[in-house]
């Protein structure tokens, strides 16, 4: 039983984590219909940044994870700008978009292993307490990944409720055509989107720098995880993304009870394998 | 020079890899990202079965090719359902529990350790143990796999994948069953990958999980991507660039796990350039297209009337529609709806918008199912037959759309829409060569004379994307008559085309109706339908209210005031 | 032509190299209802969308208030004052019926007077005032066609481009539909260019039509002679 809990805890720990990918990817992914593949080695450049800021400038974590966001932003909005807008300029077909995108994914990766290595590169000097409830144990990361889940997402849900390009995004989501015909302007919102996703991609980054170190092809299994937890929550669906996110961590470590660790990812994987056999368009979506 | 032989080795698998992977994605347009995962089925089903079981080659070799083929066909399953960003994830999936599973296999798979100690493989007595010996080994494999691809890829059934690849309801609606096609074609495309994956493992004697990261699907897309899409010779061309490139790396002599992410680096560049410079790769899917001049041979067919339905009394009824019935989600698209269609009759279908005419048309050719009703094609219900099969039974439809297939030739358009063909069997085109053949020269003479008598012979090479607006309404036309169906409904064909050209077109389709065969349009412009069609029905809320000659009709007060709401 | 509101000389439009429209000449007047007819595949929606600036042209001119505007970005068109109610229900169908008509008044800066614009559409179709905090793909088809229109209010045009506003309606909710498009003429002045099939309601509503045929204008003149229908079925 004591292990059933800490799994439960373990498997909402990481539901927040993958949910917050699953935000972000789906963000951009639902607005613009790109499958930005890049959004992973985008990603991990938000760590490495992070870990640049702390490990050789000196900078406070604090100051060190917003140097992760900065560079993560930036990144993301170039990779817009620079590669996929030429072809939505153009009217490319959406798998010519994804082909693009898994060139920056592979070209990015290996820059970040050119420059930084490929071994694990941890922050010293950094340790995170551990706390009990009970049996069950928790560190002050876990408490930060669930944290940033809850004022990212309600921050996100305030944003796009409130605020005039909020709607934008809700518009452009919902019909970019119709978006057009009521004057806004797509282009501008797609740049946006970026922004506000690759930014929100970093802060799970930096708390995996910290937790676990980073490695350059840490990009890889994020963005696998964010497409997942979107597509199996519906795309064009914020809530279904962290809806999505939190079934993958939970049937991850509750499935653990019964079965070795090092299957846990395979379980997972199968069992959404085979949900989105059934219902391709999602768990959470148009019911 | 030892490096060089292995180079070249290493190129011949690549070119296993990247013809098969173009197979599946340049040709059938399944964008799927699982194909380093069959690399790898084959790769590890050779080294268990090798260094487990001493089982000698080639059956390894053989059982991997079928049980990847199966997972394949397997995989096709998803695609059958969904497109798209859904394959892609789902392919990616199925990527990611390969490494999964080859890394926690244990004993079985090697674990992260992978496996070593693969025996090589002794063929007569020889050890092809060195790049020396295995090369003619692996230079055999390649061509045998490309021989295999490239015989898919020019076979009907490959123009019948690029068909798919284009429009899958079209395909459907010239008699194709694309769910077994896509099944075959990911069979096929793991398969060939498998034997990359088999030669590999026994060339090095190893296997690990990283020769298999989406990096090497990657890699191996880059290829196809860069040789060009739908043309094999350009994955073969691609894979050689792609090995051989990074060689260049060498002359750097930059430290070899950097070297190793700088060749990455470089592929990742050259698929983001060539997308933007050059979409279609360094060969476009026609560059290398078959020379245009075949012998048109005078055959049987030359002497008849195209189209002719032999056996058939004029004004015979043909098809008969009784009490059709189609709603909605509650809102009635068709009620009680009757018609007879007549051999050498052109019957014309008008009424005002949302009255229901297409989904008729959907109904008489399987695209929908009706809620009520009968509909027979001389006393053989159609009632719960697919599309493809419909067509078959001698029903055939075109679509407002046109839904042509705009990145092949005009004569591509006809050829794939010939009924009965062979070569639409895989099986015929491994084992009967010699019938699809022939069958493809008479093929190819039939659909040059369709061609002709609908006056587009002279653009049979050019793509459909390229012809002008009337030209595609004639291939329309050619590519319904191709089907060799008896009863023809065509949806909108002449929409948007000026007077001068209707009546150019007006003589074409009458005499399709006088050489007997069964004629019904949907058309807005009423020229057309005064123009053309002997009888007219008035459908009106899903139901056929008058029926009449079109002049009777359209000056029929009531209905008029009827068709403007 | 140069009191024209909104003027269209000699405006080829296609695909490609395709051409759907040939050359054709329009003019809407100040205040002025303009129905434009003609058979599927005439060319009418290809024509509206080219004015608007959501597809490109490939010859002639469109003009607005005397100035050459062709090929302008669809968001500076409405920023101009040109509205656009697009074909099948031109609405966010998974937001609110609030937030569709927020949305509406999108290149609005004045944010002060949303509410009262939102009270005149309310007025004009107080079904969406009930129905204000449903999503929108739960409405009736008439209802959506409502709120499209709603849509377009809200940002106050001096024209309004409709294509084919009636459709998929039942015959009543044609007559609503039609009268509510006359009483934001009559009340706010607005022109209206409506591409229409629904000769019945749409006609009567309308002080000029013009009928295309496969992409030609065939006639352009006062309604009343099209309302025999025997004749007007001849220009089909």
């Amino acid at each position: 039983m004591d292990l059933f809990l800490q799994l439960l805890l373990n498997g909402f720990v990481n539901g927040s984590h993958y949910a917050l990918l699953g935000v972000g990817f789906g963000l951009i992914f639902g607005t613009t219909n790109i499958v930005h593949f890049a959004y992973g080695p985008v990603y991990a450049a938000g760590a490495y940044s992070a870990w640049t800021a702390a490990a050789l400038l000196g900078f406070p974590l604090f100051l060190a994870g917003l140097t992760g966001v900065a560079a993560a932003t930036v990144l993301g909005v170039a990779s817009y700008l620079l590669l996929y807008r030429p072809f939505v300029r153009r009217d490319a077909p959406t798998f010519v978009v994804l082909i693009a995108s898994l060139g920056l994914f592979i070209l990015l990766e290996n820059l970040i292993a050119i420059l930084f290595g490929t071994d694990k590169k941890v922050v010293d000097g950094y340790s995170a307490g551990i706390h009990f409830i009970g049996p069950t144990f928790y560190t002050d990361i876990h408490i930060y990944q669930i944290a940033s889940l809850m004022i990212l997402g309600l921050a996100l849900a305030a944003f796009l409720r409130l605020t005039n390009y909020g709607k934008a995004i809700q518009a452009m989501t919902d019909n970019a055509d119709m978006a057009r015909v009521i004057g806004i302007d797509t282009n501008k919102v797609s740049i946006l989107v970026f922004a506000i996703g690759s930014a929100i991609s970093a802060v799970p980054a930096v708390l995996i720098l910290l937790r676990d170190g980073a490695l350059p092809n840490m990009g890889f299994i994020a963005v696998f995880v964010a497409f997942l937890a979107v597509v199996v929550g519906g795309v064009g669906s914020i809530l279904g993304a962290v809806l999505g996110g939190f079934l993958l961590g939970m049937v991850e470590n509750v499935g653990m009870w019964q079965i070795p660790t090092e299957w846990q990812s395979t379980i997972a994987f199968i069992v959404l394998f085979f949900v989105l056999l059934v219902r391709p368009q999602g768990l959470f979506k148009g019911t | 020079m030892e490096y060089l032989v292995h180079i070249a080795v290493m190129a011949c698998l690549y070119v296993i890899l990247a013809t098969s992977f173009n197979l599946l994605i340049g040709f059938a347009g399944l964008f799927a990202l699982s194909h380093a995962a069959f690399y790898a089925f084959g790769a590890y089903t050779t080294a268990i079965l090798s260094t487990q079981a001493g089982v000698p080659f080639p059956i390894p070799l053989l059982l991997g090719v079928v049980l990847t083929a199966g997972v394949g066909a397997i995989v096709a399953l998803p695609a059958l359902r969904i497109g798209g960003h859904y394959l892609v994830i789902v392919t990616l999936a199925l990527q990611v529990i390969v490494l999964q599973v080859l890394i926690n296999g244990g004993e079985f798979t090697g674990g992260p350790d992978g496996i070593a100690g693969i025996e090589k493989i002794s063929l007569f007595g020889w050890r092809l143990s060195s790049p020396h010996t295995f090369l003619p080994m692996a230079i055999f494999g390649a061509v045998v796999c490309t021989a295999i691809a490239w015989r898919i890829a020019r076979s009907p059934f490959g123009r019948a994948l690029k068909a798919m690849r284009e429009n899958e309801a079209a395909a459907q609606a010239i008699g194709k069953n694309i769910v077994l096609m896509k099944v075959i074609v990911f069979a096929f495309s793991a398969g060939l990958a498998a034997v990359a994956g088999s030669l590999l493992a026994r060339y090095i004697s190893y296997v690990g999980v990283d020769s298999f990261s989406i990096e090497e699907t990657i890699y191996i897309l880059a290829m196809v991507i860069l040789g060009g899409t739908g043309n094999l010779w350009g994955s073969v061309v691609g894979a050689i660039i792609l090995v051989l490139l990074p060689e260049l790396l060498k002359f750097l002599a930059l430290p070899p796990d950097i070297a190793d992410k700088m060749r990455q680096v470089i592929y990742g560049l050259i698929l983001i350039g060539i997308l933007l410079v050059r979409p279609q790769g360094i060969l476009g899917e026609h560059s290398t297209a078959p020379a245009l001049a075949r012998r048109a041979r005078k055959d049987a067919h030359a002497d008849e009337e195209i189209g002719t339905v032999n056996g058939t009394e004029p004004g015979e009824v043909t098809v008969s529609a009784r009490g059709l019935a189609k709603s909605f989600g509650g809102i009635v698209a068709v009620r009680n709806f009757d018609i007879d269609l007549r051999a050498g009759t052109i019957t014309g279908l008008i009424g005002p918008n949302g009255a229901g005419k297409t989904t008729a048309f959907n109904m008489l050719t399987g695209f929908l199912q009706p809620n009520a009703g009968t509909i027979e094609l001389r006393g053989r219900s159609l009632v719960g037959l697919k599309p493809h099969q419909i067509v078959r039974e001698g029903v055939a439809r075109s679509f407002q759309d046109l839904k042509l297939f705009t990145k092949m030739t005009v004569i591509e358009n006809v050829l794939v829409a010939l009924p009965d063909q062979s070569g639409d069997s895989i099986t015929s085109v491994f084992f009967r060569p010699g019938t699809v053949r022939r069958e493809e020269e008479e093929n190819f003479n039939r659909a040059v004379e369709i061609l002709e008598f609908v006056n587009l012979a002279d653009k049979a090479h050019e793509l459909a994307e390229n012809l002008s607006y009337a030209e595609e309404k004639l291939l329309v036309i050619a590519r319904l008559l191709a089907t060799g169906a008896e009863v023809l409904l065509f949806d909108e064909p002449l929409s948007g085309l000026d007077p001068a050209t209707l009546e150019e077109i007006f003589p074409i389709v009458r005499r399709l109706a006088r050489s007997g065969k069964t004629i019904c349009i949907i058309e807005h412009n009423l020229d057309v339908i005064r123009g053309l069609c002997d009888v007219a029905v008035y459908l009106d809320e899903g139901h056929a209210l008058a029926t009449g000659t079109p002049d009777e009709l359209v000056s029929d007060p009531e209905l008029a005031r009827r068709y403007f709401g | 032509m140069s009191e024209q509101l909104l003027a269209v000389e000699r405006l080829s439009v296609g695909y490609g190299k395709k051409t759907v429209v040939h050359e054709v000449d329009l003019g809407l007047a100040e205040r002025e209802i303009l129905i434009v007819l003609g058979h599927n595949g005439a060319g009418k929606t290809t024509l509206m969308q080219a004015i608007f600036g959501l597809i490109r042209t490939q010859s002639g001119r469109v003009l607005y208030r005397g100035e050459p505007i062709t090929g302008r970005k669809p968001a500076d068109n409405v920023l101009g004052g040109i509205a656009y109610v697009p074909q099948g229900h031109g609405i966010f169908r998974s937001l609110t019926v609030r937030a569709n008509l927020e949305l509406g008044a999108f290149v609005v800066r004045d944010r002060s007077r949303l509410e009262e614009d939102m009270e005149t559409v309310f007025e004009m179709f107080p079904i969406l005032r009930e129905r204000a905090t449903q999503i929108g793909g739960t409405l009736s088809g008439g209802q959506q066609q409502m709120l499209a229109i709603g849509m377009a209010l809200m940002h106050k045009p001096s024209v309004m481009i409709l294509d084919e506003p009636s459709i998929g309606l039942a015959p009543n909710l044609v007559e609503r539909v039609m009268r509510s498009i006359q009483t934001i003429n009559r009340e706010f002045g607005t022109a209206i260019l409506m591409v229409e099939q629904n000769v019945r309601y749409g006609l009567p509503i309308a002080q000029r039509a013009a009928v295309l045929k496969t992409g030609r204008k065939v006639y352009d003149g006062p309604p009343e002679p099209l309302e025999d229908r025997v004749e007007l079925m001849k220009l089909f």
